[in-house]
């Protein structure tokens, strides 16, 4: 469906101002209705039995004790559910198997992490269900694990998954292996970049992984009557993905099931597929109740969905004038216990801001008895950047240029054949990067022990499939209804591109999220895709009603429909038509009834014309000699957003990602013990940063306007999370002289890397 | 005549691995897709099995009825995953 | 958390006959912030919680005759910050107390219970120890006073008996002009955390130090805490101080025997070498703070 161009000069009402947001107040009086706040009557409590085994056979699940308890009223098993057979789908984000998603739910004939789902009882409280599930006895036959991705592709690894051949590699692998597979993407001759080098610098990346942290615990509430219809109330980023995943992994026609989607409390992407939601349903249908669960912190951290450890090599090289020459890198993620990390997309974006003559990036997607990653804010990239940024930063130290001019000569830009192969189309790189450079931050004087980081990081955006309605009232207001959980501000941008179609005050716009039974059918929230995507459904959906509101005017005015143009909120005849007054959408609503009905418009689309997204960081840290405790002293980011709807969201999605990046290099990580236990699952020893870890984040938005969204939105959510991992240990290196190669930057490593240096 | 571009791991399909541009005559994707499997059998499976295309620059997850200009530039690329 | 019986006697007598009845099945409340929490993560569940908070002795802080201080166990952090007194007196003390959680858990959380909950990394413990505070222990044969330092046994253990509490701590009093060679004294505490709070230390120092009207250290006290089983008093820390005018040497020293001191172990927080080491710069700081606060040569 083509959407028609706007033009990109004209100056706006509502886009680009700061609208009170219209979940605000909700949300700061703790009347907003998140996943854990539904309640049912004759409601009870569901739990989940975990195992607490790395990797075991599960050789027997005796339940017979948990069903015998009073006030016991259902316990399932992996029995209770479909086998699922090997299937792709291609609902979610990226590719996800079916039947290993199952698996992952509830697992079937292995455990294949600590903390893995084994069954799951329903009780009439929350203390009995706890109850039940310590007298479910289960018989393991343990079985050798492998935490690390280097350690499981050993020649005598335990093996997760017999039936898992590597991917990609020729000729076809004939013995199983934890490598799922392998993925290679570049331009050019990488190896004759690199000899035509004068300085190549060659470095070894580890990431540990990490979580996304969202407030919010998963949690869900569930009724599965006798005639075999569900209904689910539950918080995601996507309810139309809870209902197809569900309907696949339980058996049922989507028609069957109804999902009425939460306030959401965090996402991240770590939302983005079920847990708890088809046990949820399972439990409902054999208890003839509804059940409700919620995950506490500790399963939120052992059994959902992390970002990937990973472990990257990287060669690059460039001239001694600072032209980069050739690049080579190879890229191991770990997926956890399942394949599919987003080693993909890393593999496409590491080199996407450079143009370098020959670049090769070869990805490997590594099982591990861990939880299964999920996706985690611009997946696969922040781990990518932290490779490729650092040594570009040590490339530009090597040929003496200044890290954003080093960046500028090298930077991709309208036109460059992008190292994942297509042309980019119009990009901001280039602006971001001049932007930072012109930044009084960029020129501050530093104090002792204190250096300055820069990096960039690029992020696709997703388009994706979007439904939206727009109905008038008879009072002329309108009601925006979509489809998308509002993770980052959708609703309020959302309002405001009707208003502004419509030239009404933004007021008489109501957004609201329709379960998915009202509106068309919408992809998930992810890939900073909706205010984008859903944003053009809204104005493709504005556009029909305004049409039926010329129609409505001209057949009132009896003339034709051409000589009505629509502006400023109302009808207004042209061709010399002198006496009509203007009809304002009130007055044209006040008279539907009586020319034809109901006013409302709706659109369904696939979006085409994705705008990529650049950003810059700078960071100025401050690094303690003696203790090595790195302070975050100064932080700036600039970005380009295409256009700012609501610029305080924008900017509040770059703080949020900076905030993220800036944990993720200091402090956060997955801390196994030798059994493959997680030691810190909880926010205390699982270290994000406090408010009082981080200084104002400042920011700066550039508008370089996407050519094809009528009002030049690009996606701002993930970008911000590419750079801040480099910009953070760019800038531990400048104020301290070393380079870390591991994160996180822990003051114990830190220290050790200053130590070392100074003996 | 468009122009179909193989890069990374599609390159095995073209059983070498400096392949030029594909020049193919095509009106959308779906004729696009039928006339190139003739020359790199197995790549119509690959899509199926979640590779997006790139038409000039524009990454399309789904694009069967998309149209393809006499000039265009395909790549294939694989699916993104996305966070937010 | 499943049901605990719940009791809030108004003396110390009916607390210590309620523990007795109790033999070992009771668990004294004071902030809660550190049973509470480990009652919900089902570490512990008490078949009575005695909240001691009603006790007017153990809610309640009063500048003793000699000078000195006595601190009601049950006192909350916020409470010391309130007590100018105390403030100006101890200054170390009541920033390491205050150094615990959130300021939601400063308006409940305790000296007694932060020294009772048995943690090796507890914060107001080597304030405590370096000010050479004693506490009163009050059971069924009377009331005994222990210093600091001998109450934690191992990590969760104290010295407490079935039927004892800690009712208060006692601080000696702080110099007032009339002795030359005791003319000014300061303390202070300092902790490594990676964050910038909401954490739990992985090496704390306190020192306190009493200085001559020439600037010469007198006394000192040193107190460790997150390097061993136990918080540890290091008296070889606190020599090296001794005589001195806290100079560049003398601080090095210190640091080197803080070091020497410390018998940490490998764990999620920290690392030997990185504990050992830190734990030396902590005390060099602490000790140049305390010195400051007693107006020194600093």
């Amino acid at each position: 469906m083509a959407t028609a161009e706007v033009d990109q000069q004209k100056k706006f009402k509502w886009i680009g101002t700061r609208p009170v947001r219209p979940d605000g107040l909700d949300k700061v009086r703790g009347r907003a209705n998140y996943g854990a706040d539904h309640a049912l009557p004759g409601m009870i409590w569901g739990k989940v039995l975990r195992s607490p085994h790395a990797h075991a056979r599960i050789v027997s699940i005796d339940t017979s004790k948990a069903e015998a308890m009073e006030g016991v009223h259902a316990v399932i098993t992996a029995a209770d559910l479909p086998e699922i057979l090997s299937e792709e789908s291609k609902i979610g984000e990226g590719p996800t198997n079916f039947r290993d998603l199952s698996h992952n739910v509830i697992a079937r004939e292995k455990a294949l992490y600590h903390g893995h789902a084994v069954a799951a009882v329903a009780a009439t409280t929350s203390a009995i269900a706890q109850q039940a599930l310590e007298a479910i006895q289960v018989e393991y036959e343990v079985l050798p694990h492998v935490l690390e991705g280097d350690d499981a592709q050993a020649p005598d690894a335990p093996i997760l998954h017999d039936d898992l051949f590597t991917k990609g590699v020729e000729p076809r692998p004939t013995r199983p292996s934890n490598v799922a597979s392998r993925t290679e993407m570049g331009r050019g001759d990488a190896e004759a970049g690199l000899a035509k080098a004068d300085h190549v610098i060659t470095r070894s990346f580890r990431t540990k992984a990490v979580h996304q942290g969202y407030i919010e615990p998963h949690a869900v509430v569930a009724t599965l009557g006798e005639d075999g219809r569900a209904t689910v109330w539950a918080s995601s980023q996507g309810h139309f993905m809870i209902r197809a995943y569900c309907a696949k992994l339980l058996g049922m026609d989507q028609s069957q099931i109804k999902v009425i989607p939460a306030e959401i409390g965090g996402g991240f992407g770590g939302k983005t597929t079920v847990y708890l939601e088809p046990l949820a349903i399972a439990l409902s249908g054999k208890a003839g109740r509804p059940v409700k669960m919620v995950m506490s912190r500790e399963e939120v951290f052992r059994a959902t969905g992390p970002a990937s450890a990973t472990r990257i090599e990287l060669r690059m090289g460039c001239t001694k004038d600072g032209k980069l020459t050739g690049a080579h890198a190879r890229l191991e993620y770990e997926a956890g216990a399942f394949p599919g990390s987003p080693v993909g997309a890393a593999v496409m974006t590491l080199f996407a801001p450079y143009d370098i003559d020959g670049c090769l990036a070869e990805g490997y997607d590594i099982v591990v008895n861990k939880c299964k990653v999920a996706a985690y804010r611009a997946p696969g990239a922040p781990m990518a950047a932290y490779a490729v940024e650092t040594v570009v930063d040590e490339l530009a130290e090597k040929c003496g240029i200044d890290p954003i001019e080093f960046r500028l000569q090298n930077a991709s830009r309208e036109g460059t054949q992008s190292a994942f192969g297509p042309k980019f189309k119009r990009i901001g790189n280039i602006e971001t990067l001049e932007a930072a450079k012109a930044h009084p931050h960029y020129s501050a004087p530093l104090g002792p022990n204190q250096g300055r980081g820069v990096a960039s990081g690029f992020w696709f955006n997703g388009g994706m499939q979007s439904s939206a309605t727009v109905q008038v009232a008879d009072d002329g207001t309108i009601c925006v209804v979509s489809g998308n959980p509002d993770i980052g501000g959708s609703r309020a941008s959302l309002a405001m591109m009707a208003a502004e179609e419509f030239g009404i005050d933004v007021k008489l716009v109501d957004p609201q999220i329709a379960d998915t039974s009202v509106v068309g059918f919408s992809d998930l929230t992810g890939g900073s895709r909706v205010t984008f995507a859903t944003g053009m459904a809204v104005v493709d959906a504005c556009r029909d009603v305004i049409r039926q509101l010329r129609e409505r005017a001209a057949s009132i005015w009896g003339i034709e429909v051409d000589a009505v143009k629509w502006s400023d909120g109302a009808a207004r005849a042209t061709n010399g038509d002198a006496g009509l007054e203007p009809l304002s959408l009130r007055d044209i609503a006040l008279k539907a009834a009586r020319t034809g009905g109901p006013i409302s418009g709706r659109a369904s689309l696939t979006a085409r014309g994705v705008g990529m997204a650049f950003a810059v960081h700078i960071c100025d840290v401050e690094v303690d000699p003696e203790t090595g405790k790195v302070d975050v002293v100064r932080y700036t980011t600039v970005q380009d957003a295409g256009r700012a709807i609501h610029p305080s969201y924008v900017e509040g999605q770059m703080q949020g990602g900076a905030a993220q990046g800036i944990g993720w290099a200091l402090n956060e990580e997955y801390i196994y013990d030798a059994d493959g236990k997680m030691e810190n699952p909880g926010f205390l020893d699982y270290r994000m940063p406090v408010a009082s870890d981080l200084p104002m984040i400042d920011t700066v938005i550039v508008e370089v306007p996407n050519p094809t969204h009528p009002y030049g939105v690009r996606g701002v959510g993930e970008v911000p999370i590419v750079p801040p991992i480099p910009a953070v240990v760019n800038a531990v290196h400048a104020a301290t002289g070393v380079r870390i190669t591991e994160l996180p930057l822990s003051p114990p490593r830190v220290l050790a890397a200053m130590d070392a240096r100074r003996n | 005549m468009a122009r179909v571009i193989l890069t990374g791991s599609l390159r095995d399909l073209a059983q070498t691995k400096d392949t030029g541009p594909i020049e193919i005559d095509a009106a959308d994707v779906r004729e696009l897709l039928r006339k190139l499997e003739d020359r790199l059998p197995g790549i119509a499976k690959r899509v199926e099995d979640g590779l997006s295309i790139a038409i000039d620059g524009d990454i399309v997850a789904d694009p069967l009825l998309e149209p393809i200009g006499a000039d265009s530039e395909i790549h294939f690329l694989p699916s993104i995953q996305g966070g937010s | 958390m499943n049901g605990s019986g719940y009791e809030a006697p108004r003396t110390v007598e009916e607390t210590v006959t309620l523990l007795q009845q109790a033999n070992g099945a009771a668990r004294v409340l004071a902030g809660g912030t550190d049973l509470l929490a480990q009652m919900k993560m089902g570490m512990t569940s008490p078949a009575l919680l005695i909240d001691v908070k009603k006790i007017p002795e153990l809610a309640s802080i009063e500048q003793t005759a000699d000078g000195g201080f006595r601190i009601g166990a049950a006192v909350c952090g916020a409470a010391l910050a309130e007590h100018a007194a105390l403030v100006a007196a101890w200054p170390g003390i009541v920033e390491a107390a205050r150094l615990i959680g959130s300021e939601q858990i400063q308006g409940r959380a305790s000296l007694g219970g932060n020294l009772c909950n048995g943690s090796p990394a507890a914060d107001s413990v080597p304030a405590l120890i370096a000010a050479g505070a004693t506490c009163t222990i009050a059971g069924p044969g009377g009331t005994r006073s222990v210093a600091v330092e001998d109450v934690i046994t191992a990590p969760g253990k104290t010295c407490l008996a079935t039927g004892e509490l800690v009712v208060d701590f006692r601080l000696p009093p702080r110099p007032d002009g009339s002795d030359a060679r005791a003319a000014k004294a300061g303390d202070a505490y300092l902790r490594m955390i990676p964050r910038s709070e909401m954490d739990i230390a992985i090496v704390g120092a306190g020192v306190s130090l009493t200085l001559d009207e020439a600037g010469v250290c007198t006394a000192a006290r040193v107190g460790l805490g997150a390097v061993a089983a136990t918080p540890l008093r290091v008296d070889a820390a606190a020599a090296a101080l001794i005589g001195t005018t806290l100079d560049d040497a003398a601080l090095a020293a210190a640091g080197e025997a803080a070091s020497a001191a410390a018998r940490p172990i490998d764990d999620k927080r920290g690392t030997i070498a990185y504990r050992k080491q830190v734990a030396g710069v902590l005390t060099r700081r602490a000790a140049k703070i305390a010195l400051a606060r007693a107006g020194g040569n600093g």
